[in-house]
C-alpha cells in the first residue's frame, strides 16, 4: 500500500512540476503575481507590466489596432489552410477553388473568412487611422510611427489586392488588369511598372503567380517587420493616452 | 524572482515619471495621476474579449454570406464594366473624371505623401477636439470624398462606367450583356 501510496504522490509531483514549468506563477488572484506572469511571459510581454487605465479605456481605443493585429492572424492561419488546397498556375487555380467551395470539409467557410476578414482589415486598419487621427494622436513624440502605420495601411490594400488575382475568376482577372492599367499612366516608368508586375502584357500565368508569391510570402513578411517597429514604438513613444 | 520583478517596476516607474513631464505638451490633459493598472490581466482581458467577439462574427457572416466566385477567367471576354476591388474604386472614379496622369499617379501619390507628412505639418500641439477644429474637419472632408466615390464607384456605374440608377432602381445589372 505505502508503495503505491508513494508511487502516486511521485507522479502527481511530476504532473505538479510540469504543469510549473508552464504555468509559473499560477492564477493571477494578486497585482504582484499578474505583473510577475506579463514580465516573464513571452507573449504577454508585448504589453508594458503596468498601464493607466485612462490608456486602454475601450471608448477611447476602440480596440482597432489590437483588431487589426487579430485579422492578421486570422488571415494568417485561414490563409495557410488554403494553400494546403491552392495552387497558383492558371490551369489549376479556379478548379482548386470550386473544389475548396463544393469538396473540401469546411472549405467553403475557410475561404469564405479569409475573403470577410481581409474586407474587415482594410476597414479596421482605415478606422484605427481615423481615430488616432481624431485624437490627434500622431502628435510629437509620435510622427514615425503614423509614417510606419501609414505604410502598413498601404500594405494591408495590396495584401487586399494581390489575394483579389488568386481565385482566377471574372471578378479577379478583370478588377486587377484594371488595377495594374492604373500603374501604366505613371510617366516613363508606368508601362514598365506594369509589366514587372504581373510579368507581361495581360494578366495570365506570371501575373498569378507573382501575385501569389507578393500574397503570401512578400507582403506578409514586409507586413510583419512594419508591425513589429509599429508594436515596438508604441511602448517607446508611451501610449497617447485619454484626451 | 520576486524581487527582481518588483524592483524592474520601481526602476520603469522612476524613469517613467522622470521622462513624463518634458514630453507631454501643456495642452494634454496630465494623465501621470491616472490608476495604474497591471496590463495582464485586465488589458489582455479586454483584448481578448475583442477578439472572441470578432471571430464570432466572422464565423457567423463566413457561414451566411458565400465569398463570390464567378465564370473562370477568360482574357477574351472582358466584362463591361470592368471594376476594381470596392478599396480602389475611388481611384478608377477619379480616373474616369480627371486625366490619367493627374488621376492614377499625381492624385494617390500626392495623398500617400501628404499623410506621412501630416505630423509634421500640423503645428497645433492640441489634442482637444475643441481645439482642433480646422484639422478635423479635413479630415472629416477627406474621409467623406473617398466614402463617396467608393459608393459612387460600386453602386452608381453601370455599362461602359457612365452614370446608372440601375442599382437604385433594381434593374437587374449585367455583365458584358448577360446576368451577373
Amino acid at each position: 500500500m505505502t508503495v503505491i501510496r508513494a508511487a502516486l504522490d511521485e507522479m502527481f509531483a511530476v504532473i505538479g512540476q510540469m504543469v510549473g514549468s508552464v504555468f509559473r506563477h499560477g492564477l493571477p488572484l494578486t497585482d504582484k503575481i499578474a505583473a510577475r506572469t506579463a514580465l516573464t511571459n513571452f507573449f504577454l510581454h508585448i504589453h508594458p507590466v503596468r498601464v493607466r487605465r485612462s490608456w486602454i479605456r475601450m471608448s477611447y481605443t476602440l480596440c482597432l489596432g489590437g483588431l487589426s493585429f487579430f485579422l492578421f492572424i486570422v488571415l494568417t492561419v485561414t490563409g495557410l489552410f488554403l494553400m494546403f488546397y491552392y495552387v497558383p498556375s492558371t490551369s489549376h487555380a479556379y478548379q482548386d477553388m470550386r473544389d475548396l467551395q463544393f469538396v473540401v470539409t469546411f472549405g467553403g467557410v475557410i475561404r469564405n473568412m479569409h475573403r470577410w476578414a481581409a474586407h474587415a482589415m482594410v476597414i479596421t486598419v482605415w478606422l484605427h487611422m481615423a481615430r488616432v487621427f481624431l485624437t490627434g494622436s500622431y502628435k510629437k513624440p509620435r510622427e514615425f510611427n503614423w509614417g510606419v502605420g501609414t505604410l502598413l495601411l498601404l500594405i494591408t490594400l495590396l495584401l487586399s489586392f494581390t489575394g483579389y488575382l488568386l481565385p482566377w475568376d471574372q471578378l479577379s482577372i478583370w478588377a486587377v488588369t484594371v488595377g495594374t492599367n492604373m500603374a501604366k499612366y505613371a510617366p516613363i516608368a508606368g508601362p514598365y511598372t506594369r509589366y514587372l508586375l504581373i510579368g507581361g502584357r495581360v494578366v495570365g500565368d506570371n501575373a498569378l503567380l507573382r501575385f501569389y508569391v507578393l500574397h503570401v510570402v512578400g507582403l506578409p513578411l514586409a507586413a510583419f517587420l512594419l508591425m513589429v517597429v509599429h508594436f515596438w514604438r508604441v511602448r517607446k513613444d508611451g501610449f497617447s493616452g485619454g484626451l | 524572482m520576486a524581487t527582481e520583478a518588483r524592483d524592474r517596476i520601481a526602476a520603469r516607474d522612476r524613469v517613467e515619471q522622470r521622462r513624463r513631464p518634458a514630453e507631454v505638451p501643456s495642452t494634454v490633459r496630465d494623465d501621470s495621476e491616472d490608476e495604474m493598472v497591471v496590463s495582464f490581466p485586465e488589458f489582455v482581458f479586454k483584448e481578448f474579449i475583442a477578439a472572441v467577439a470578432m471571430t464570432a462574427f466572422l464565423i457567423l457572416v463566413s457561414v451566411w454570406l458565400q465569398a463570390p466566385l464567378l465564370g473562370q477567367a477568360n482574357p477574351g471576354m472582358t466584362p463591361n464594366p470592368s471594376k476594381a476591388p470596392w478599396y480602389f474604386l475611388g481611384l478608377q472614379e477619379l480616373l474616369s473624371r480627371f486625366p490619367p496622369l493627374m488621376a492614377g499617379v499625381a492624385f494617390p501619390t500626392f495623398v500617400i505623401v501628404l499623410m506621412i507628412l501630416v505630423p509634421f505639418l500640423d503645428r497645433n500641439p492640441s489634442r482637444r477636439p475643441s481645439e482642433r477644429k480646422v484639422a478635423i474637419i479635413l479630415f472629416a472632408l477627406y474621409t467623406a470624398i473617398v466614402v463617396a466615390l467608393v459608393i459612387i464607384g460600386t453602386f452608381f456605374r453601370g455599362h461602359e462606367f457612365v452614370w446608372d440608377w440601375g442599382w437604385v432602381l433594381g434593374n437587374p445589372q449585367t455583365c458584358g450583356g448577360s446576368p451577373c
